[in-house]
């Protein structure tokens, strides 16, 4: 079998409002691609070789853009941002917020298949297209929309209100008190990493643990549940793009410390936030086929959870970061305040969680978080973090889900 | 790290007043006692403080006083900040009152955009001098984060270091240094350009004057706003105060500018300063039904008009571009066109790029500090970065030679151009195009 190498990529500034500036999908296309490539050390030209040779494929990677844009057939766009990609293969993969991750997985799938040389993935979503509650609508499709979203306002906030409600009720013994300070120092956490970061949205932003457990007032209002404001991600704008290549390709370019995708996980729990908590009920984790997706990464890669210095997870609310810390192994099941009191996954912390700011504190721009997760790996386990940078990171793990942990995808990224 | 625990600030009834005692109480998370005239109108501000950082959990923090407990207040604080009216009189005799009894260990400081920061200095006790200074936010910090740091002869140089890296890590500000001279460094270029855009409005009267100009500088050029719509925004009284200031102490080759054209005194002089009066350069008309409608004063017949939907050829097609992403066939649009709208708007866009690095040279401590204030404090573009765009389209250096050859001998731009460091920002996401279709 192939190995999979990621040569780099690239990331535009979660800050931007596209929208504001006129833009539409092709520029943010045109941008993030030219850097991508860049990043990785290549060119159109480079582009048009392979692709003579059928060497090279695109994989994009986007939740829903037939709502926030009016557009589908997101595959074809490529053709849009450079004559190069006339002829090159490419499709768009959908999974909700773990689309990006889908088309990795693709993507890695085919040149573990030695089908190509070189893939391109972009993951993408335009989401300042529409207002809060129309966009609050549009994810609800992440959900079983007819059962679960349909006329409800705010429907996703309201399922991971949900999911902290389960938290409690699964484990009688967590406080709810503590429970909720928690979340709000995991929102803190985020915020104060994005700091760091210089192409987070909210790297300019307030937040500390008295605005984050204010929750209820005119600045931190409810949302969902027990949830407010403060424990949700972002709407966000963003592209990002992964370069990832065969061993082959690495050896024809003498390239070298690239990091290879060492082991990946992908399951698919009950479409239903009820069913998934019916059928988890005999487990002791939370999300338990989150939990699997984990072990099958770690598994497929021979690593355990000691050998992860970083990372990456699916803070789109507090309450599944929280679910995150036992499911990766980081605590035991019922334990994950321990990850949180303990500062473990504190940036200076023995295993420092979303030192990018993770949704929270970079962005949710929802088609791009995989792609922009495993971006965050490399730059870590290459050195290249900058300002965010988790010093001697070899090894890093990330975690992206699609709708209510329904899709869950871990991939680990290392040297 | 200092540690500022109490913090005093003068004048918070002002815009930006208000706005930066919403930053040392949330980012700095110190007590702020905030400071008026009038302690009514006080009490009546902290919401909208609360509000300029988004954050009920900072009211807590909020505490309102007058200036008859000024001298307790001071007394207890770490560092205290005056942003009272930009008057040198009122400020010095604050400075002087603050001087009396602040703490030997506190930091004082004034947010003058432009006022001689060691005149102020000197009314402090000597022992005090060394540490008060020039701190220049913009509005709205929260938008906009930086922060131009003066110090004086006086300075003590640990404690503007240690000064420096709180307003830097702590406040999450850009923090550039800059000499104690008239408007410093960010108003200083941005307003020689929306002066000279003013200046060139009323040039151009016959052509539309106003809203002629401002078609031809907006988002579309790298900003946010079109400059003349900002000058209204900010109000006529204030960029005269800042003209004037630069026009009387400077003497570079800009400096002719500076001066303020007729029509617009004549504007400040019969009150219309601006969105803050109802009118000015603009005024929004609105309508029982809600409706509104913007317009503009015509120069050349002195009534307000309807603002006309210019449509030039050479900004179209760089919309066109823009919207696609397209960034050097954009500029290739602007720099080969001839005709007189992107002549003007190219020469500004040139003079910018010239008089920021001639104003860092002058009073700041490295060519990216105008990158940085620009960008920071104006949203625009910086001239950097500015240089790296039209490098797309063209050979920058001859391009200046060619159309600003006055320009190009009297700023000694061969100099001033001879090694451009990278810029550390983007360009792109600084041209706008002004338009989407969905």
């Amino acid at each position: 079998m192939n190995r999979v190498f990621m040569l780099g990529g690239a990331q535009t500034d979660f800050e931007r409002n596209w929208k504001k500036e006129g833009k539409g999908m092709v520029a943010m296309l045109k941008e993030a691609v030219a850097d991508g490539l860049s990043d990785a050390g290549l060119s159109f030209e480079d582009i048009r070789a392979l692709n003579r040779e059928n060497r090279v494929a695109c994989f994009v990677g986007n939740f829903i853009a037939e709502k926030y844009t009016e557009q589908g057939h997101l595959g074809a766009f490529l053709t849009e941002v450079d004559p190069a990609f006339y002829g090159v293969p490419s499709a768009r993969y959908e999974a909700a917020c773990a689309s990006s991750s889908a088309a990795i997985d693709a993507a890695a799938t085919k040149i573990r298949a030695a089908d190509y040389d070189l893939a391109l993935v972009v993951g993408w979503e335009l989401m300042k297209t529409v207002d809060s509650s129309v966009g609050a609508d549009y994810l609800g499709r992440a959900a079983y929309y007819r059962k679960e979203a349909q006329g409800i306002e705010m429907p996703f906030p309201k399922l991971f209100g949900k999911l902290a409600d389960e938290t409690l009720r699964k484990y009688p013994a967590l406080d709810e008190k503590r429970y909720m300070e928690d979340l709000a120092r995991i929102s803190c956490l985020n915020y104060a990493n994005a700091k760091r970061n210089p192409r987070a949205q909210t790297r300019k932003w307030f937040m500390n643990l008295d605005q984050a457990n204010s929750r209820g007032t005119a600045t931190n209002p409810l949302v969902g549940g027990r949830l407010a404001v403060s424990d949700c991600s972002q709407v966000t704008d963003g592209a990002a793009v992964v370069v990832l290549a065969s061993e082959r390709f690495v050896r024809e370019r003498n390239l070298s410390g690239k990091p290879v995708i060492r082991g990946y996980g992908h399951r698919v729990a009950p479409l239903l936030f009820e069913k998934k908590m019916d059928e988890g009920k005999a487990s002791p984790w939370l999300l338990p086929w989150t939990r699997q997706t984990a072990l099958d990464a770690y598994r497929r890669s021979g690593l355990t959870v000691e050998d992860i210095d970083v990372f990456e997870v699916h803070d789109c609310f507090t309450s599944s970061e929280y679910a995150a810390f036992s499911a990766l192994g980081l605590t035991e099941p019922g334990e994950e305040y321990r990850a949180v009191e303990s500062g473990l996954i504190d940036f200076n912390g023995k295993k420092p969680v979303n030192p990018s700011g993770g949704l929270i504190g970079c962005g949710h721009p929802v088609g791009a978080s995989g792609a922009r997760m495993l971006l965050d790996l490399y730059r870590q386990v290459t050195g290249t973090a900058g300002g965010y940078q988790v010093p001697g990171a070899r090894n890093g793990m990330m975690l992206n889900i699609g709708g209510t942990a329904t899709t869950n995808y871990v991939f680990i990224l290392g040297r | 790290m200092l540690n500022i625990r109490t913090v005093t600030v003068i004048g918070v009834t002002g815009t930006m007043g208000a706005n930066i005692a919403g930053i040392f109480a949330s980012f700095g998370n110190a007590k702020v006692y905030c400071l008026g005239r009038d302690l009514e109108k006080v009490r009546k501000t902290i919401p909208r403080i609360v509000q300029s950082v988004r954050a009920d959990a900072i009211a807590k923090n909020l505490i309102p006083a007058d200036f008859s407990m000024l001298e307790t207040c001071v007394a207890e604080s770490d560092l205290v900040f005056e942003s009272a009216r930009e008057d040198m009189a009122v400020k010095k005799e604050i400075a002087a009152r603050v001087g009396r009894v602040l703490q030997p260990h506190a930091i004082s400081g004034t947010g003058s955009s432009g006022l001689s920061i060691t005149e102020i200095a000197e009314c402090y006790p000597a022992e005090k001098r060394g540490r008060f200074f020039g701190i220049h936010l913009f509005n709205p910090p929260y938008m906009l984060p930086l922060c131009e740091l003066t110090g004086t002869k006086y300075t003590e140089p640990g404690t503007k270091a240690s000064l420096k890296a709180y307003l830097r890590d702590k406040l999450i500000r850009v923090v550039v240094e800059v000499r104690d001279s008239p408007a410093f460094m960010a108003n200083r270029i941005g307003f020689q350009f929306i002066n000279e855009a003013l200046r060139c409005a009323d040039q151009y009267r016959d052509n539309g004057g106003i809203d002629y100009i401002d078609a031809l500088l907006g988002p579309f050029t790298g900003r946010a706003m079109a400059p003349l719509m900002t000058s209204d925004f900010v109000g006529l009284d204030i960029h005269l105060a800042i003209v004037d200031n630069l026009y009387e102490n400077t003497r570079d080759y800009a400096r002719e500018t500076f001066l303020l054209p007729g029509f617009a005194q004549g504007l400040i002089d019969t009150g219309r300063l601006g969105r803050k009066s109802g009118g000015g350069l603009y005024q929004q008309v609105k309508y029982e039904n809600g409706f509104r409608r913007l317009t503009v004063y015509d120069i050349k017949s002195g009534l307000y008009r309807d603002v006309i939907p210019y449509v030039f050829p050479f900004a179209d097609k760089m919309k066109r571009c823009l919207q696609e992403g397209d960034y050097a066939e954009a500029f290739r649009h602007l720099v080969n066109n001839s005709s007189q709208e992107a002549e003007i708007c190219l020469s500004f866009l040139l003079k910018y790029i010239l008089y920021s690095l001639y104003v860092a040279r002058e009073v700041g401590d490295s060519t990216g500090a105008a990158d940085d204030v620009m960008a920071m404090g104006f949203n625009w573009c910086p001239p950097l970065a500015l240089y790296e765009a039209l490098s797309t389209a063209a050979d920058v250096p001859a391009l200046i030679r060619d159309r600003l050859p006055e320009i190009w001998e009297a700023s000694d731009a061969a100099a001033l151009l001879s090694d451009i460091p990278p810029s550390q920002y983007d360009y792109r996401r600084y041209f706008k195009s002004g338009r989407l279709t969905k």
